[in-house]
């Protein structure tokens, strides 16, 4: 039976535990089609294609619901192999290449072509030689097919990122009966140059019947490759429209999210003076790997919430790991008016600055210890606080007064404050978090990812506290997060990190599609711009 | 106790009723023990034992001669020479049975004759046997403490002897013991004359060796030699009245069995040996007088009743041992879920194993209260040392089995003492300042390797502990020291391997206050100084640097957001391991009395690594009661159990084995949990 569509994917619902990640989507493709799946971090796009190709995960967490079709028949998919004998590749965004291996080994692994001889005869098909001229001829096709000029005979490890990408292409279009090729953010680390051949790659692979999937977020390209747009949101379809019917800004707002209203915690009384800078950044580059800024121009205001957004991996989280001095950092920073060293955690500390790291579990709190313990550790070794004697003892009387108040003030909900930090839920482990920064007396705080692995009730709470200490403490607040809608309900401006540069500074009240195309580095008009 | 299951909870209580019952049987029975009943029924076998051990005496007689008799009967045989050694014993043997069993038959019936009489002899006799022995035991303990005081307070033999007459002799023994009873005058000569011969020939001895193997720590407390007892006027005269007192019952043996009139005289002094051997149990208790009799067949003079009642008396022991054995294992089965919970499973179980070889102890009849001492001993002994690991888990580069770096410097410290001729407090403080400061540089160097090796510290470490030991094999042959006190004899140069350190600082601190509990010698100056620095440590970690120490053991990454240097707080760690280490090699070398050079510090850091990680540490997280627990637990196993292994099976070799089999496998078993650390 001959089908319209190489793949259809109907009603899938996919719950972790409680929580549905995926809810009632469905996707169709073509053959031939280059078909793009567009979707913020965590809109779905991977548990998507985890259940499209079997993944462990999937079946492992009790399967999903739904029904998966190729060329009309309904089948079942158990394991990633399973899924390439039937015809689905993907080219992966880590590249599953073997360094010490040349080209043509690595476009033919596990599917040399060998031919027999006197002891494979006797002993077995496992004894077979290795017919490497045919593999050469073959990975030569693969190699020209994707417009690659290199000599198949070269070392993987010696090739540049850039190439790697194409072998992993041509590895998948080596593959017999390939009918559905799945791209996952293959331009990531393309230069310019390199994403443009790529597009023509899979227009030309396109061309000969296979069909494409093509994840990403950079808008221009899907312009620029896609036939047909499937968009993700929250777990949800929101559309599936062909290219023609649409534009950028229109799959921007679809992108971010159609509501238009921004519910904000609460509206400052008082204006932010734009004059009084408390954070000047100039070329601020961090070496963090995966959220390395490349050249950040900051400034941040006196007492205003500053909100850093963007997609995972641009850099934004870079930002305030770099200042704090956590990962190495080169550029220039005034403080207040004051010159700033770089690179030196306690001085940062020292200064006024406080973090509340992004990486609760790992760096912002000893786990195996007491919740008092975790709340004065960094008081007490930068500001010697809660100490006495000459040697320096611990002052626990000092301490347990402070954390009483501490847990009071914030509401940390546990037994009492010797409880190992570790025991608690992810919103009280945030909250010790902050009054671990708070016990410094900071003018200036960073947060990073404030709600990143706790529950919906418990992140309005720490969005609440945010906003309380910058009205009632005169707190500058400078907060990191991937949730844009979260960024929108407290900040005063929210800038957009692409690609390690600040792209923009928006307002929290600026359009979705503004949010949607600088996330996508591409300009917004100037109207939106935060002033 | 909610999660228990309803079988759990059953089988429980099944066996703790079944341990109840034990321990009632064995408490009947320890009360039988005092009663007048089994008092009389002791009596009646105590006759019994004496009648028995006299016609046994009887009986061997029979035998003897049966034996002979037949031998030469065969000899006069024609073919005695084809007849071959083998056939004639067999022959000679069957004969001597034959008549053994003649002769039991015979005497086996005597309790018709008078007892009462015979009793009331027993008795007289018992306690004059007694009274002698009591005086006996009282002289030879002043001989002993007389004989130790001089062993102790003399070190150097051949200066003390010199050639003085036997009056200045005498003069200066009567210098160094007060107590020396007129009698023994003469013998004290001669001991301190022998003494100098022993010790110039060990001097001689230790000429010839250059290369000693390392001795493995004995019971370092001198045996006391009884050869120049001698009994003063009392004691003789009271010896001439058991003699005396025998004579009388004697006679009323031979009223009894005529036959023992005329016994071989070999024999009868035999018969003589045992019965003053099973009578001299009367005080005893109940346990030693049982088996005095029991020895001698002696239950059969007691009816079926009686006979069974004495049984149970007399097991009322192993009873009681099986039931608390039991009563352990029930508790650890009821509740396993609150133990594991409060210590984890391996501390239980060790903590387990610990208790039953207590038992056992008990049980094998050894010398528990001098094992206990042992214990506490040990405790001491190596408490510093595991301490030293402490810091290191602290500051995060895990087990430092790269310690022994501090042992070189701490025995560097011993032999610079050594060297300067130091004794007593100096010699300690002068070793631990030169162990510490020597110490510090090279705890510095070794940490900076640590920090170029983030993540395999483990392999670092034990490789640097193991070759840094070896490297100092060649540093103990070319220190430029030259006391002859320290050197090879004969080479004039090098270290030696083993340093005596009586008379420089031995026992210097476990003799300090020391005082006995039960019987248990609390080595109080060494227990103290290991609280000491416990108690250091413990304040360390409360302070603003300790806390920091930690939380880059526990946290690097938390640490270094807080602006803590944690290559610093690292080299911190390292460093202080070492210098305890050094400090740990020197009291551990006061309390065994010996310093050993060389290879012996090697296995230093998988014994310290094994104690704290019994104690409940991992290889990223511990607190100083681990080390307290993980000391005495890892040498209270240790000491009990090769004790206990040599008693179970004999031959030697066994206890070494196991010593490396435990410390080997908890360091296993420790690092397959240190994977998986996180809660």
């Amino acid at each position: 039976m001959d089908s319209e569509f190489v793949l259809e994917m109907n009603g899938i619902t996919k719950k972790y535990g409680l929580n549905t990640v995926l809810k009632d989507v469905t996707l169709r493709v073509r053959p031939g089609e280059i078909h793009a799946l567009l979707g913020e971090n965590g809109a779905g796009k991977s548990t998507l294609m985890n259940v499209l190709f079997g993944m462990p995960v999937i079946h492992s967490t009790g399967g999903f619901q739904g029904q998966v079709r190729l060329e009309g028949q309904d089948v079942k998919i158990h394991s990633p192999m399973d899924a390439m004998t039937k015809g689905i590749g993907m080219v992966h965004q880590e590249f599953m290449l073997i360094p010490g291996f040349n080209i043509t080994e690595n476009i033919k692994l596990n599917r040399e072509i060998s031919r027999p001889w006197f002891v494979s005869k006797i002993i077995g098909k496992d004894m077979e030689l290795l017919d490497t001229p045919a593999m050469k001829r073959d990975a030569r096709l693969a190699l020209d097919s994707v417009g690659m000029k290199i000599d198949e005979n070269e070392l993987v490890s010696t090739l540049p990122i850039g190439h790697m990408q194409f072998i992993e292409i041509a590895r998948e279009i080596d593959k017999t009966g390939m009918k559905l090729l799945v791209f996952d953010e293959p331009t990531a680390v393309l230069t310019e140059s390199e994403a443009a051949q790529l597009i023509d790659v899979m227009k030309s692979i396109a061309a000969r019947g296979v069909a494409i999937i093509f994840i990403t977020h950079r808008l221009e390209e899907v312009m620029n490759a896609a036939d047909t747009i499937t968009i993700l949101r929250d777990g949800q379809l929101v559309t599936s429209l062909a290219k023609t019917e649409t534009d950028m800004s229109e799959l921007a707002r679809l992108m971010i999210g159609g509501s238009g209203s921004v519910s904000r915690v609460s509206e400052r009384e008082t204006n932010i003076d734009p004059t009084k800078i408390a954070m000047k950044i100039r070329h601020l580059a961090v070496d963090q790997a995966g959220e390395a800024t490349v050249d950040i121009n900051l400034d941040v205001r006196e007492g205003e919430i500053l909100g850093i957004g963007g997609l995972a991996g641009q850099g934004k989280i870079g930002l305030p790991n770099g200042i704090m001095g956590c990962y190495p950092a080169t550029g220039e920073v005034e403080l207040f008016g004051e010159k700033f060293e770089l690179n030196n955690a306690k001085q940062a500390l020292s200064k006024g600055l406080a973090m509340v790291s992004e990486n609760r579990r790992q760096v912002g709190l000893l786990l195996d210890q007491s919740i008092e313990d975790n709340i004065v550790f960094s008081a007490m070794q930068v500001q010697n606080d809660f100490v006495k004697g000459p040697f320096k003892l611990k002052d626990s009387k000092k301490i347990r007064a402070h954390a009483e108040e501490m847990v009071k003030e914030l509401d940390i909900r546990c037994t009492s404050p010797t409880q190992a930090s570790g025991t608690l839920s992810g919103g009280n482990q945030q909250k010790v978090c902050v009054a671990r920064a708070l016990t410094l007396n900071p003018r200036f705080l960073f947060v990073s990812e404030p709600t990143r692995g706790i529950d919906i009730g418990a992140k309005a709470l720490v969005m609440q506290t945010i906003v309380d200490l910058n009205r009632k403490k005169g707190i500058t607040v400078v907060v990191v997060s991937s949730e844009l809608s979260e960024l929108r309900s407290v900040c005063d401006r929210i800038a957009i990190v692409t690609d390690g540069v600040v792209e923009c500074i928006l307002r929290p009240d600026s359009s979705d599609t503004a949010f949607g195309l600088a996330m996508s580095g591409v300009d917004v008009e100037e109207g939106e711009l935060a002033k | 106790m909610k999660s228990m299951t309803k079988t759990k909870k059953l089988v429980s209580l099944v066996l703790f009723a079944i341990c109840a019952a034990l321990l009632l049987t064995s408490v009947v029975g320890y009360v039988k023990r005092g009663s007048s009943a089994t008092e009389a029924d002791l009596n009646t076998m105590r006759t019994q034992s004496v009648l028995h051990a006299a016609s046994g005496g009887l009986v061997e007689t029979f035998a003897s001669r049966a034996q002979s008799d037949k031998l030469m009967e065969l000899r006069k045989l024609p073919n005695f020479r084809k007849l071959g050694t083998a056939e004639v014993t067999r022959q000679c043997e069957e004969a001597a049975e034959l008549a053994r069993q003649e002769a039991k038959e015979r005497y086996s019936n005597v309790q018709g004759t008078d007892t009462a009489a015979l009793e009331s002899e027993i008795s007289l006799f018992e306690d004059t046997v007694a009274i002698y022995n009591n005086a006996e035991t009282a002289e030879k303990e002043v001989y002993a403490d007389a004989y130790t005081a001089l062993a102790d307070s003399v070190s150097d033999w051949e200066e003390f002897v010199g050639e003085k007459d036997d009056a200045a002799l005498l003069a200066s023994i009567r210098e160094q013991v007060s107590e020396l009873p007129a009698q023994l005058d003469e013998s004290f000569v001669l001991l301190a004359r022998d003494m100098k011969a022993a010790a110039v020939e060990a001097a001689a001895k230790a000429d010839e060796a250059t290369e000693e193997t390392t001795t493995e720590e004995s019971s370092d407390e001198q045996s006391v030699d009884y050869k120049y007892f001698v009994p003063s006027a009392e004691l003789t005269a009271l010896e001439e009245q058991v003699e005396v007192k025998y004579g009388s019952l004697w006679t009323v043996l031979v009223a009894a069995i005529p036959d023992l009139a005329n016994l071989d005289e070999k024999i009868s002094t035999s018969v003589r040996e045992s019965i003053v051997e099973i009578l001299s149990t009367t005080n005893e208790g109940f346990t030693a007088r049982y088996k005095a009799y029991h020895a001698q067949e002696a239950e059969s003079a007691l009816s079926g009743k009686a006979a069974s009642s004495m049984k149970l008396s007399a097991n009322a022991e192993i009873i009681l041992i099986a039931s608390v054995a039991l009563l352990l294992l029930t508790c650890v089965y009821a509740f396993w879920d609150f133990l594991t919970g409060k210590m984890g499973v391996p501390r239980t179980i060790i903590l387990l194993f610990f208790l039953y070889l207590c038992l056992a102890g008990r049980l094998f009849e050894m010398n528990m209260s001098m094992l206990m001492g042992n214990v506490l001993e040990r405790f001491g002994m190596y408490g510093i040392l595991t301490l030293a690991m402490l810091p290191g888990i602290q500051c995060g580069i895990g087990l430092n089995m790269g310690m022994t770096i501090g042992c070189v410097a701490g025995l560097f410290g011993i032999i610079t003492a050594l060297q300067y001729n130091l004794t007593g407090y100096t010699a300690m403080l002068v070793s631990m300042l030169v162990g510490s400061l020597v110490a510090v540089p090279m705890g510095w160097a070794y940490s900076l390797l640590l920090n170029k090796m983030k993540g395999s510290e483990m392999t670092v470490s034990t490789y640097v502990g193991y070759s840094f030991v070896s490297l100092m094999c060649i540093g103990w042959m070319i220190l430029p020291y030259n006391n002859p006190r320290i050197v090879f004899p004969l080479r004039g140069s090098g270290m030696r391997v083993t340093h005596g350190l009586i008379g420089v600082f031995a026992h210097l601190l476990d003799n300090l206050g020391s005082f006995r509990l039960f019987g248990v010698k609390v080595p109080t100056g060494l227990l103290l100084v290991v609280l000491l620095f416990c108690g250091i440590m413990w304040i360390f970690s409360r302070s603003k640097v300790g806390i920091a120490m930690s939380a880059v053991g526990s946290n690097p990454r938390f640490a270094e957001a807080s602006g803590i240097n944690v290559n610093h707080m690292r080299s911190l760690g390292t460093i202080l391991s070492t210098v305890l280490a050094a400090l740990g090699i020197i009291i551990y070398s006061s309390a065994f009395g010996y310093a050993q050079l060389y290879t012996a510090p090697k296995q230093m850091g998988f014994i310290a690594a094994s104690a704290i990680l019994i104690g409940g540490a991992t290889t990223s997280k511990a607190k100083v009661n681990h080390v307290l627990f993980g000391v005495f637990l890892f040498e209270g196993v240790l000491t009990l159990g090769q004790q206990i292994a040599n008693a179970a099976v004999s031959g030697g070799g066994l206890s070494e084995v196991m010593r490396i089999l435990i410390s080997n496998g908890i360091i296993l078993y420790a690092l397959t949990q240190s994977g998986g650390d996180s809660e």
